[in-house]
């Protein structure tokens, strides 16, 4: 029990830190709904121009496959991930390395502490832009709901797998901005963010699927909209669980090599 | 007239070497310089892949070829390339004005805009510039309209314009620096955030938008009306000739912006 206090401390912590940075927040956020809007108003017109279904989508489907893709990326921020690459940067490193705790989990500790947050605002602000754009398709069976629950929870785990697999560069570089940037970009398309996987052409459909990018938004999003049958839809949370497991565990082996640089660097 | 030539040659020069010793200090960290042009790269192929995937499916986009749309795109991220690439100062303003250490500025005998101008660099331009312009070359050769010498010049004069207009936003949002006093200001994101609407054609925006981003923030001016020019769509290619005059208007509003900010700025330690 007390060792889980420590970690529910850290995330606390780091959510009230994100309140102190509000402003911060707020801008990353409206960064996005910019963005979204803009899909929004370039899907309507890509489904006025063409009625019916496109790769499969409907417009209410496509709307809602925005919207999840938009709340999952709200998740975890640009912040948590600063925060890492910075705390290396900077060597703060050295005080975790000195407390009696882990490093991985207290990093995933204080980056889910603001999740909560994150995600309330993703879902108010989705919800307007759902309402001014005529609403989302809802999932057929309540079924649906649960099972995109669980893959949501497996889509943020990844992500924390890659950020902080991701974050440990900075232990040889100086700046983190210009890798956050590229490896968003490369998650942005692999992942689906940007459209939906089935819009690419077969090659680049199977890059994306030896890859753990289509964890974040794809497989979470087809779940929800019920786009994948049963025993499908076990095989991709399955995939999604390996590599959550896969990358956590990648990241304690990264780490123990990494913190030798840090013992040579800092004397 | 040689008299006036002379301070404006000597800005020019100022700019050119405050701007060399920024980019030193930052060709010191080689590795931090080749991923930060990697990572623009990066994000222009994808945004261009998005954009093909789409076309993949559907001829047009209300009336939009592929390669107008890649045009609207690529002008967005050029622009934005020349503005962190020589003007990235801009966005370290708010940083300065909070700290107090715009100070230093004001405290040399120099232009405090061209000090501002050439304050920083971003390095991650010099990928946007080469890929956008890569992609407005390919666009360009697919455009079903004759390269004639006289369109040529005038497609220079557009991207010149469309750099000034993009340059003449990011430093007159910066000034809201002198008005909101907080470490970071939120307007110049938001501002500079904007233009992502300005990446498709406005056409497929409600009248709202289109407001914003013509009359507003003349985004528009920076990637549609020029794309429409060249490409020779009658409804908006006369609206593309204004480009320049926009061009000018935005650039004199900052200028104005930021004299009536200085005048506010006070240091810290009050």
């Amino acid at each position: 029990m007390g060792r889980l206090r420590k970690y529910s401390a850290l995330a606390r912590t780091s959510l009230e830190i994100t309140f102190v940075y509000r402003a911060g927040f707020a801008v990353n956020m409206i960064g996005t709904i910019f963005y979204v809007v803009a899909m929004f108003y370039l899907w309507q017109t890509i489904f006025l121009g063409s009625p019916g279904a496109l790769g499969g989508f409907t417009w209410p489907e496509m709307k809602a496959y925005l919207l999840v893709a938009f709340l999952l990326n709200s998740l975890l921020t640009w912040y948590s991930e600063w925060v890492m690459g910075s705390d290396i940067r900077d060597g703060i490193v050295a005080i975790d390395l000195a407390r009696p705790i882990d490093i991985q989990a207290s990093r995933f500790a204080r980056a889910m502490g603001p999740v909560p947050f994150e995600f309330t605002s993703a879902l108010a602000v989705g919800a307007i832009v759902a309402f001014v754009f005529g609403g989302i398709a809802l999932p057929a069976d309540p079924a649906h709901v649960g099972l995109f629950l669980i893959s949501a929870v497996l889509a943020t785990l990844i992500k924390f797998g890659i950020v902080y697999c991701v974050s440990m560069a900075a232990f040889w570089t100086t700046g983190t901005d210009g890798i956050t940037v590229g490896r968003t970009a490369v998650q942005n398309i692999f992942s689906g963010a940007l459209i939906p996987l089935v819009f690419f052409p077969d090659w680049l459909r199977s890059i994306a699927a030896v890859l753990p990018f289509q964890g974040l938004i794809s497989t979470p999003a087809l779940t929800y909209l019920g786009k994948l049958d049963g025993p499908t839809t076990a095989l991709m949370l399955a995939v999604q669980a390996g590599w959550a497991v896969g990358l956590i565990v990648l990241g304690r082996l990264v780490w123990r090599r990494a913190v030798r640089a840090v013992t040579i660097n800092g004397g | 007239m040689a008299a006036r030539l002379r301070p404006a040659r000597r800005l020019v020069y100022i700019y050119f070497r405050c701007l060399g010793q920024q980019m030193k200090a930052i060709l010191a960290y080689e590795a931090d310089f080749a991923i930060l042009m990697f990572s623009a790269v990066l994000v222009q192929i994808v945004g261009f892949a998005f954009i093909w995937a789409i076309f993949q499916r559907i001829p047009s986009v209300n009336g939009w070829t592929f390669w107008q749309v890649v045009m609207m795109y690529a002008l967005i991220f050029v622009t934005e390339g020349v503005g962190s690439l020589f003007f990235e100062g801009t966005w370290r303003v708010s940083y300065l004005v909070y700290s107090g250490q715009f100070d230093q500025v004001l405290l040399r005998p120099i232009s405090p805009i061209v000090q501002v101008l050439a304050g920083a660099v971003g390095f991650n331009g010099l990928g946007n510039i080469v890929t956008g312009t890569v992609l407005i070359g390919i666009s360009m050769a697919n455009a079903p309209v004759e390269w004639t010498p006289g369109r040529l010049l005038m497609f220079a004069i557009l991207l010149v314009s469309a750099s000034t207009i993009r340059v003449a936003i990011n430093l007159g949002s910066a000034a809201s620096a002198f008005w909101v006093r907080s470490p970071w200001s939120m307007i110049p994101v938001f501002v500079h955030q904007l233009g992502d609407f300005a990446k498709y054609p406005i056409t497929i925006y409600s009248i709202g938008v289109q407001a914003l981003i013509v009359v507003a923030v003349p985004f528009a001016f920076i990637s549609f009306f020029p794309t429409a020019y060249v490409f020779g769509v009658e409804a908006w290619s006369l609206a593309g000739l204004l480009t320049p005059l926009v061009a000018i208007y935005c650039m004199v509003m900052a200028v104005v912006v930021f004299r009536l900010g200085l005048r506010r700025y006070e240091s810290t330690g009050h």
